[in-house]
């Protein structure tokens, strides 16, 4: 059976014309093709159909925000707090992204091929996030679950106030937040990042050198 | 939310920077709507004694006259130029001047701000073209030529106005006279103002308004007057301003970026052979480049491009 595409210009479109145009679309064919992005902020915000979409070039901020069924693929860069809430779905992203990628997230799956700026994974509660490169400050302040996979190396303060969840890092660590701890990964671990990272075309054959950080505390008492 | 942006030309020679800029920041339009500004190194051609005054003056009767014979009871002046201004009732007075060194500048500024108060003096330079208006960004580039102005590097500002005045003086850049010809555009808000201010004042360095950008122009300005260089002195401003920032220098030299230690105003930035070039969001960027390999710019780091003016 041929595959239903749904080819929109967004050259001439606000957000919200463009939003209102992919939600109306998505039920109806298999793919949405979005050409002339031009970095357009809150792209494809709130979808929640099951639809494959490709935006052809870079997204601004909040790509994807309260995605849940689509899988989103993104031929470029995006900014700020891409993915932001999602809660299924998948955002792969060929480029790099900015802060907050994957901030808040109950579920589905992020993938940035290449670095990302701070606070990765902010607050998420579910779901995972993989980055290529490296990771900037602060990467999974707050967290409450899910995991955060980092093949680069990570910045100051990882697992700021971290509650739950884990961070697997392939590279270094600058500094460790409150709370956090970095330990060594157990063979339980390598099976199911070996599983993950192939399933989305990482193919690595250094998975001793992975090492994770996790909370120290699942009720840390800060203050005397 | 305000938009900064600024690009340096690596071969130091003359292109369309008021045109690139003018893109760069009407992208980012979206940031800020109440006001914009360039500041255009490079291409003014100026001797180098001479100065641009840009000066805003009510368009009472006779009130411009009073304006220039305050000039010309301290030097002729040697070219004029009006830009008038429909809407609030204003123009904006460019006198072209020359004075035996710089530091006779800021006292014939001050002189000039005293004629009335309906005069408002913008700013004088040397070595850039400062360009600054209430309104989007688009309406400026066509009232002022923008697209016309030649120059080797550049920085510019859309404004979200949060706290002071939305006016032509206060729209961005922010220039300083403690050494010549820096300016500053900016994005956030300095928490500890006054525990900057209050230092720099002591030193006798004169605040014209209560605005945090003025405050970051002219504590870059007296860390350079000290002998530091740019990325020492942004490094140090890093270290001593408290509140979210980014925030872009200007000098003859080039351009550097600040941005606090929490990283919570953005900033990216993107290079090739031929351009550096900052931006608050892809969006800029992408106007004058490939943004293919966009970088962001970390919590707290500090990027510098800088060469030798042939000005």
């Amino acid at each position: 059976m041929n595959e239903k595409v749904y080819e929109i210009d967004l050259s001439k479109m606000t957000p919200r014309e463009a939003n209102e145009t992919i939600i109306k679309m998505a039920p109806k064919y298999d793919k949405i093709i979005l050409k002339n992005p031009h970095a357009m902020h809150y792209l494809i915000a709130g979808l929640v159909e099951e639809v494959d979409i490709e935006v052809d070039g870079s997204a601004g901020y909040f790509i994807g925000t309260m995605n849940d069924k689509a899988s989103i693929k993104v031929n470029g860069n995006v900014g700020w707090f891409g993915g932001d809430n999602m809660t299924g779905g998948k955002l792969l992203i060929e480029g790099s992204a900015g802060d907050g990628v994957g901030q808040g997230i109950y579920g589905g799956e992020i993938i940035v091929k290449k670095d990302v700026g701070a606070r990765t994974g902010e607050i998420m509660k579910k779901g995972t996030i993989i980055i290529g490169g490296n990771s900037g400050f602060m990467t999974g302040i707050f967290m409450m679950g899910g995991r955060i996979v980092v093949l680069g190396d990570l910045g100051r303060d990882v697992g700021e106030s971290i509650i739950r969840g884990v961070i697997y890092v392939l590279g270094e660590v600058e500094s460790l937040g409150k709370n956090a701890k970095l330990v060594d990964v157990t063979d339980e671990d390598k099976k199911e990042l070996k599983s993950l990272l192939r399933k989305h075309d990482f193919n690595l054959n250094n998975y001793d050198k992975f090492r994770k950080i996790i909370p120290k505390s699942k009720r840390p008492f800060y203050g005397k | 939310m305000c938009g900064i942006a600024g690009i340096v030309y690596k071969d130091r020679k003359l292109h369309n920077a008021g045109e690139d800029m003018g893109k760069m920041l009407g992208a980012l339009q979206h940031r800020g709507p109440d006001s914009a500004g360039f500041a255009i190194y490079g291409g003014v051609g100026l001797e180098k004694n001479e100065y641009n005054i840009n000066i805003q003056v009510n368009q009472k009767t006779g009130l411009l006259d009073k304006v220039k014979m305050a000039i010309n009871q301290k030097t002729p002046i040697k070219s004029d130029q009006v830009f008038p201004s429909e809407e609030d009732g204003t123009i904006v007075y460019r006198a072209k001047i020359a004075l035996d060194e710089f530091r006779q500048l800021p006292p014939l500024l001050h002189k000039i701000d005293k004629v009335d108060v309906d005069v408002v003096v913008l700013n004088g330079s040397h070595s850039f073209e400062m360009i600054k208006d209430i309104g989007h960004v688009k309406d400026i580039v066509e009232k002022y030529h923008v697209n016309e102005i030649k120059g080797t590097h550049a920085i510019g500002h859309t404004r979200f106005s949060t706290e002071s005045n939305v006016d032509r003086y206060h729209a961005h850049p922010f220039q300083t006279y403690i050494i010549k010809d820096v300016t500053v555009v900016h994005n956030g808000q300095i928490t500890n103002y006054w525990k900057i201010r209050d230092p720099l004042e002591r030193k006798g360095h004169v605040f014209e308004t209560n605005n945090d950008t003025e405050c970051l122009v002219h504590y870059i300005s007296d860390k350079l007057d000290q002998g530091y260089i740019l990325e020492e002195a942004l490094h140090q401003s890093v270290e001593d301003m408290d509140g979210p920032f980014s925030y872009i220098i200007g000098t003859p030299e080039g351009i550097g970026i600040a941005k606090d230690r929490l990283g919570l105003r953005p900033g990216v930035m993107a290079e090739n052979d031929k351009i550096f070039a900052i931006a608050s969001e892809e969006v800029s960027l992408r106007e004058v480049m490939d943004t293919t390999n966009v970088e962001q710019i970390s919590p707290g780091e500090v990027r510098v491009y800088e060469s030798t003016p042939s000005f």
